[in-house]
């Protein structure tokens, strides 16, 4: 019988960073709280007079943070304490889920790299402004390129440490 | 007698000295060597041990198609790597190679004995002699088996290297970077897509690396891929496989080709390449030939020869003789005089070959031997000589040298395209298969492409003997021993397909996967059956193309980021307790709270009685969560659970029950409407995701015309229990506007209000029999609310408690956990839950299969309650349980255990059990042995306190 030794970090010891971390051209910081929602309905209209906002029509498309996710979801990042209306007996679904996520940001030239490493979309084309759902590896993430070397990076909660870690290890330089 | 180094010629830098070792002993080469051509250079012909017989094995080809001079490379502790390819190693100041598979010694191999009886050890050996006797199996056959079996050594430390990943799109991937992917590769950029060019070799080039008339192209054209910044070049890379949609999978080798002080970073890189076009320039491989003795150090394929002569100026002999079928044969013996190495004679079993190499080799002086055939090899551990008759049949006569080339033609290097699904045909001039048609956007140039030109020659690889198959020793798979005469063997044997003469004979299935050996064997199988080569089918080529490291295929999951482990917001109070954790799906949940001394036991018998005392509290986070919103929620919910939703009233709590189209248990949980429209369901920790995507199924497949939305809510909520007798006075001082009387707030009820200040649902519920609260908040708010529930707690006596304690207190109270109670073969009415399928509602999912003959027929198994005879012992959950336990083994097994746990409150050990008729079994004793006893207990309602439920109220 082999034995190996016990690993020098477990899973269960990494930390979520809490202070921005510089690595080579790129930056990972935490964005900050934010309000979230996710909303969902047939008819998009129905659904932007109850929440008062602009839907983006296209799946990948973002209006003031509103993504359209899918032909009938839409996921808002909006200023924290902002709350929508629930548009109570109507065929819509206003669901406040501010606490279910993260938001991390990379910044800088090497961002794209650090987020493709991971993430299987072509984000190289992929337009200042949008957002999409996808996966950095085999954790499902939301991606906004928020400007041309800013990425914000929705993450649910309890993969946030994986997902910090998993930057760091992909980001050169970094050594958080 | 053997090979040397040339004067001068080859891509090496003759003024960079590598000293390395191979085998302990030192040895030296030059920078741009590889292992194998500085072995070579040293005279080293021996590289390796075979896998079957231990016979004495050199050098074959010089690139990944090497099936002999398989090595291990040590780079220091951990850092130890089995069956590399002697000629795809790099080699660098320091490397420590070993050769693999011999024992003790290359030279004196004891194991060789095996060679000696090789006779008796043909294909399927192993199939007919180990069947029996049976027993013997175990302790005797495959210990000695896998002593024998397996090259190299497995890993025994822990890797200490890492490894890096990425995703990469691209219009066009080209794949080798020979002459032909070169042009491609060119003629894609200018065009101006992203470009990405891989090869798996150290430098870009291909074929053209060892003709030095292209050297300068080769240059130029490299400086003009530099040059353009949409082209990626990546040497030292393989493309292991080709996935759907263009997805190509490389590893580039980062780290490897330098010596150990060199190497910094990441050992090896995967890439994830998703292209628009692949353009496959992969090149082809040359095939041996196969006769008598075609495996004696010293015989290797001519293109490996000429490759080690002009790319790394090295002689393989002083003599050389080339046995071809092949026009290349000729040329490459051609450019080897040219070279400076002496070729004694060209055999070739054709009479007719183009005048021009013939005339070429009359100038160089060389003997020709047209319509010959080597049938026999000399020597030991290097060649010798050879034995060549006319037509292979006629008088022998002998040549003298040490080395022997084989020109056997050539196979386009397919494995991709095969991957891709794409199919081959049968091309009698190149004797292989070459690429047909393709649904990718895929095309193969160059040699991969059948575009290329080698000259002609004849396509069967075995040559003419005078001994008849079954005696000769001539190889047809090297890696794995096979011989022709194995082929013969599996023919007559009654296989007819090349699946099954492959894994009968295991020809093509050794870590190489047949590239030199695949074509051979079909050819030889065609010839033994007379039957077309098409017809006898063609063996599926699957990634990855050569052995890739278990690192690289890891990427950054390794260790600490191997997967997520998720961690609820309470996790790190819990940790500074001292918890002790459980991993429960991908989460880790606190299992128990020792103090001091505590073992598990004590732990838990205290928390357990201190929940039934006063109060505990317990960290329910993690708990699957889903908001179940729209007019539609209740409808919905009706269809998806046993029980009635439609009436629930908003404020209260119900129980659901969710069954599988097969109407056996998958997921429970209590749930709350909020709102008519606005449902909170909970299900298992480890169920969430999984009932998640089947209600989505469901909604989107089956009941698209609700307007109904799921929302996955588990991480949106911290939810802290509080259960109890005191439940309520701990969290009275810190809810605002809810009334918690149990009047205004009854058992199975969910209010909104405030605690601590921020949101909360509050659930009155309990999973402990006991009165609880399950406090949810934001989650962000958890730790903080946790905190000051745990302070207030403090002035009733509380504990935190963890899953384990959770686990008894519902135990004692019969409340099954799915997953452990049930394994999804048990209906509600097997589990006792017959009270929660609601017998009016027209339908529900799994409602059909409740009134199949099986599920209603009497004796299933059903979930009981078992008290042992003996107070103190504690069953193992898994035993099996009998009715007689007199009845000699193998005994009727009635049924296992199911929760199993001593019950502090109770004094006794209580276990749940699902048992055959159960119910109909009340006051039996059954019996569970076990090996060292045999325990009896009594079958009793699964219910071990507070049968009435008064303890819910506090």
């Amino acid at each position: 019988m082999v034995e190996i030794a016990e690993i020098a970090v477990s899973a269960a010891e990494l930390k979520l960073g809490t202070e921005p971390v510089q690595g080579a051209g790129v930056r990972l910081s935490h964005a900050g709280p934010r309000s979230r929602y996710s909303l969902r309905a047939r008819d998009a209209k129905v659904l932007a007079e109850v929440v008062g906002r602009t839907l983006p029509g296209k799946i990948g498309d973002q209006a003031e943070g509103v993504i359209c996710l899918g032909p009938d979801e839409w996921y808002a990042i909006l200023a924290e304490d902002t709350v929508l209306p629930r548009g109570e007996g109507l065929p819509v679904s206003v669901t406040d889920v501010s606490s279910r996520a993260l938001g991390l940001v990379l910044e800088g030239p090497a961002a794209l790299a650090v987020l493709s490493s991971g993430c299987p979309l072509d984000l190289a084309n992929m337009g200042v402004g949008r957002a999409t759902r996808t996966v950095f590896e085999t954790v499902e993430i939301v991606v906004w390129r928020e400007a041309e070397d800013r990425w914000h990076v929705e993450v649910w909660r309890s993969f946030a440490t994986w997902l910090w870690n998993a930057f760091l290890a992909a980001m050169p330089g970094a050594h958080g | 007698m053997s090979g040397f180094r040339l004067a001068d010629g080859g891509r090496i830098d003759r003024r960079t000295k590598r000293n390395f070792t191979f085998d302990g002993k030192a040895q030296w080469g030059y920078a741009g060597d590889s292992l194998a051509s500085a072995l070579l250079a040293q005279g080293q012909m021996l590289f390796g041990r075979s896998f079957k017989y231990h016979r004495p094995r050199g050098i074959l080809g010089a690139g990944v198609e090497e099936p002999n001079a398989l090595v291990t490379v040590d780079r220091g502790p951990g850092r130890i790597t089995p069956n590399l390819r002697a000629p795809s190693v790099a080699l660098h100041d320091g490397l420590t190679a070993t050769s693999q598979n011999r024992f003790p010694t290359l030279k004196t191999d004891l194991i060789a004995v095996n060679n000696v009886f090789s006779a008796f050890f043909p294909a399927g050996f192993y199939n007919k002699t180990f069947m029996w006797p049976r027993a013997a199996w175990e302790k005797v056959y495959e210990p000695i088996i896998r002593r024998l079996a397996g090259l190299g050594d497995s890993p025994t430390t822990r890797d200490p290297d890492h490894y890096d990943a990425t995703y990469a799109h691209c219009e066009t991937l080209v794949v080798g970077a020979g002459p032909a992917g070169i042009a491609a590769a060119l003629e894609a950029a200018a065009g101006g897509g992203r470009v990405i060019l891989i090869d798996e070799q150290e430098e870009i080039g291909g074929g053209a690396l060892s003709d030095p008339a292209q050297w300068p192209w080769l240059e130029e054209a490299s400086a003009k891929l530099a040059a353009m910044d949409n082209v990626t070049v990546l040497p030292r890379t393989t493309a292991i496989g080709h996935y759907h949609q263009n997805f190509v999978v490389a590893a580039e080798r980062l780290t490897d080709h330098l010596s150990v002080d060199e190497a910094e970073g990441a050992r090896e890189k995967l890439w994830r390449i998703r292209a628009g076009e692949v353009v496959l320039a992969m090149g082809a491989i040359e095939r041996p030939l196969v006769f008598e003795g075609n495996d004696v150090p010293g015989v290797m394929l001519a293109s490996a020869a000429k490759t080690f002569a002009l790319r790394y100026g090295v002689a393989v002999g002083r003599k050389l003789v080339v046995m071809a079928v092949h026009d290349s044969g000729w040329r490459d013996a051609l450019a080897l005089h040219k070279a400076g190495v002496n070729i004694a004679a060209i055999v070739d079993m054709r009479r007719d070959v183009a005048s021009e190499l013939i005339e070429g080799a009359r100038a160089a002086r060389i003997a020709c031997y047209q319509g010959y055939a080597v049938t026999g090899v000399s020597g030991g551990q290097a060649v010798k000589g050879v034995t060549i008759a006319l037509a292979g049949v006629g008088k022998g006569q002998k040549i003298d040298c040490d080395a022997v080339l084989m020109a056997g033609g050539w196979t386009p290097t397919v494995h991709l395209w095969s991957h891709a699904k794409g199919s081959l045909r049968w091309d009698e001039a190149w004797g292989a298969f070459v690429p047909d048609k393709t649904h990718e956007d895929l095309r193969c140039v160059g040699a991969c492409g059948g575009a290329w030109d080698y000259g002609k020659g004849l396509s069967g690889g075995l040559l003419p003997a005078p001994k008849p198959l079954h005696d000769s020793k001539a190889f047809v798979d090297f890696q794995n021993d096979v011989k022709a005469r194995d082929i013969g063997l599996a023919v007559q044997e009654g296989f007819r397909s090349i699946e099954h003469i492959k894994r009968y004979t295991t020809n093509g299935m050794a870590t190489d996967q047949g590239k030199t050996s695949n074509l051979n064997g079909l050819q030889i199988a065609s010839g033994v059956l007379h039957r077309p080569v098409t017809e006898i089918g063609l063996t599926t080529f699957r990634p990855p193309y050569t052995p890739q490291s278990f690192g690289a295929i890891l990427g950054h999951h390794k260790e600490a980021l191997f997967q997520p482990l998720r961690k609820s917001v309470i996790d790190d109070w819990a940790a500074a307790q001292g918890a002790v954790y459980e991993n429960v799906a991908q989460w880790r949940r606190a299992r128990y709270f020792p103090q001091g001394s505590e073992d598990m036991d004590a732990a838990v018998a205290r928390e357990c009685r201190t929940v039934r005392s006063a109060v505990g509290v317990f960290d329910a986070s993690t708990l699957g969560k889903i908001e179940v919103v729209g007019p539609d929620a209740a409808e919905f919910l009706n269809r998806m659970y046993t029980n009635p939703w439609k009436s629930l009233e908003p404020g209260r709590c119900r129980y659901g029950l969710l069954l599988g189209e097969h109407g056996f248990i998958i997921d429970d949980g209590v749930s709350a409407r909020l709102a008519p429209d606005r449902f909170h369901l909970t299900t298992t920790t480890g169920g969430a995701a999984r009932v998640l995507n089947m209600m989505e199924d469901y909604l989107q497949t089956e009941w698209s015309d609700l307007d109904v939305w799921l929302t996955s809510t588990t991480e949106q909520w911290a939810v802290i229990a509080v259960q109890g007798p005191k439940a309520r006075r701990v969290i009275e001082p810190l809810v605002e506007g809810i009334d918690l009387s149990p009047e205004a707030f009854p058992h199975m009820s969910v209010r909104e209000g405030k605690i601590c200040g921020v949101d909360t649902r509050l659930f009155r519920v309990s999973f402990t029999g006991e009165l609880g609260f399950e406090v949810n908040v934001p989650a962000e708010h958890g730790r903080a609310v946790w905190e000051a529930i745990w302070a207030e707690g403090q002035k009733h006596g509380a504990v935190a408690y963890g899953t384990e304690t959770m686990h008894v207190l519902r135990a004692e109270k019969g409340f099954i956990i799915v997953g452990q109670d049930t394994d999804g073969t048990v209906t509600p009415d097997d589990a006792g839950l017959g009270w929660a399928v609601g017998k009016k509602k027209p339908d529900f999912v799994g409602k059909r299969s409740l009134a199949r003959p099986d599920i209603v027929a009497p004796g299933r198994k059903q979930l009981v309650g078992l008290l042992t005879d003996d107070p103190q012992a504690v069953l193992e959950e898994g035993a099996q349980i009998v009715a007689d336990p007199n009845q000699p083994v193998p005994m009727t097994m009635i049924g296992h255990v199911t929760s199993s746990y001593h019950s502090a409150t109770l004094g006794r050990s209580i276990a749940m059990a699902l048992v055959a008729g159960g119910r109909d079994r009340m006051g039996e004793t059954l019996h569970i042995p076990m090996p060292d006893r045999t325990i009896s207990a009594k079958v009793v309602a699964p219910m071990f306190y507070d049968a009435e439920g008064s303890r819910l109220n506090g």
